[in-house]
């Protein structure tokens, strides 16, 4: 299922997915199952912390701006490109409404 | 770092074999008990909080444990996975598929010295070839990865290209390490009848560098004679273009290990690695790995290790190849002089010219 990201998506993190971060503020999306990992630099670190289905990628594009220094002022379009990233390879997803 | 990547755990030091080089049976590492199954899964827990990635099980002998699989049920609930370093010879059809119900596994290696068993059981012991071939057998049935590691010896050192072929050809083995018999733990008492004499050191180093070019990319080294073959290669290269100097070497920069991992003994006791049990650091579910990897001074002098440059030992005096060198594995320099931050004998290139040794292979 193709699922696109929007500027009012609300992404959850899959618990199955470790973050290790490194001393040097950059990072590791490890995959225990498949043996896989990325790097991710500190601001996808950062972004991937509000993963927490509580978040759109609005709302965390205005925390980056906060945290980090000389923030673009297209970054929303970084952010939703890099959780559509972690989306596609099943990183993170989105809860399910169920009808009532 | 904040944390290892990896850590290597010897679950158990008991073993139903006795290689006669064994770097146990004779080393601080040999302790009385392992520890129960409830203090590995607990610190298996903080392992997995601090997102290390693998846990590498050896012994002794990890298949010995019957409590095994749970604690490979640990490691993978905890978000990690594993890997297991084995003779193989108690690989059950049963196990194997035990530990492919994991999913987590990377690895199982497993050591084969021969290709038929006069070789493979002359330092091994009688049996153990055809049950570590079966073991093999029954993990490639369970589509577990398996990688192979020979260590070479007096004994086995004519017998390599038939190991190659037994493995990267018969057996299909996608990846195959070698070392050698090293000054460590039985080796130390069976020195004579297993390390490799300076022309068996030489018969490796080219018989290990034809397989490479032969089967490329499924033969490697850390250590050994195929990895002082391509070192010393290096650095005549190095010195037929006038090159002064091999970045990053001139200094002890043999080991980056304890960046990335750090070890611990059948007891419990937190070590830097497992080929220098003597060091220790702490002890699990006792002290926190996190601070011990962040500030222990043990590790922090290994660490800097890299700054102490080979011109000032006494034992590098004079030496023409100090700018290629890079000192080699603490480990081999503890055996030797009683010293880790210290350049190891094995892997000197002077000292293998000094002995009869050549590189015009």
């Amino acid at each position: 299922m193709v699922t696109e990201v929007t500027r009012t998506s609300l992404a959850i993190r899959n618990p199955h997915i470790v973050l290790r971060e490194e001393f040097d503020d950059w990072g590791l999306l490890f995959d225990p199952e498949e043996g896989i990992a990325y790097g991710i630099n500190p601001v996808g670190i950062y972004i991937w912390k509000h993963l927490d289905g509580a978040h759109t990628p609005e709302a965390i594009q205005n925390l980056v701006t906060k945290e980090f220094e000389h923030v673009p002022a297209e970054s929303l379009d970084d952010v939703i490109e890099f959780i559509q990233t972690v989306v596609d390879k099943g990183y993170a997803g989105f809860e399910l409404k169920h009808d009532r | 770092m904040r944390s290892p990547r990896s850590i290597d755990i010897d679950i158990t030091t008991r073993c139903n074999l006795r290689c006669s080089y064994c770097y146990h049976f004779n080393s601080p590492g040999d302790v009385e008990d392992d520890l129960p199954t409830a203090e590995w899964l607990t610190f298996f827990e903080e392992l997995g909080n601090l997102a290390v990635m693998e846990v590498s099980l050896a012994g002794g002998e990890p298949f010995l444990r019957k409590d095994l699989v749970d604690l490979l049920q640990g490691i993978a609930e905890n978000k990690m996975r594993f890997s297991i370093i084995s003779n193989g010879t108690l690989i059950t059809d049963t196990l194997a598929e035990e530990v492919a119900s994991t999913r987590r596994c990377n690895t199982v290696q497993v050591s084969i010295d021969g290709a038929s068993p006069i070789v493979h059981d002359s330092c091994r012991g009688s049996g153990s070839f055809h049950r570590a071939i079966a073991g093999i057998r029954c993990l490639q049935d369970h589509d577990i990865p398996v990688s192979v590691r020979v260590t070479i010896h007096h004994k086995n050192v004519r017998d390599l290209e038939n190991i190659a072929a037994l493995l990267l050809d018969t057996l299909d083995i996608s990846s195959v390490s070698t070392n050698a018999a090293d000054y460590f733990g039985l080796c130390q008492q069976n020195a004579a009848d297993v390390n490799l004499t300076i022309e068996d050191r030489m018969i490796a180093m080219n018989t290990l560098l034809n397989l490479s070019n032969q089967y490329p990319g499924r033969i490697s080294a850390n250590a050994g004679p195929l990895a002082e073959a391509r070192m010393f290669q290096e650095i005549e290269a190095a010195l037929a273009r006038n090159q002064p100097r091999i970045e990053g070497r001139g200094f002890l920069t043999g080991c980056n290990c304890t960046w990335q991992t750090i070890a611990v003994r059948a007891d419990g006791v937190i070590i830097p690695c497992t080929l220098l049990p003597h060091l220790e650091i702490g002890k699990i579910n006792q002290a926190s790995l996190s601070d011990i990897w962040q500030n222990h001074p043990v590790l922090q002098r290994m660490r800097t290790r890299s700054s102490i440059p080979l011109s000032s030992f006494s034992y590098c005096k004079g030496c023409r190849y100090i700018p290629y060198c890079t000192g080699n594995c603490p480990a081999g320099a503890y055996a030797v002089f009683d010293e880790e931050c210290h350049p190891s004998p094995e892997g000197c290139y002077r000292q293998f010219l000094a002995a009869g040794g050549s590189m015009r292979l």
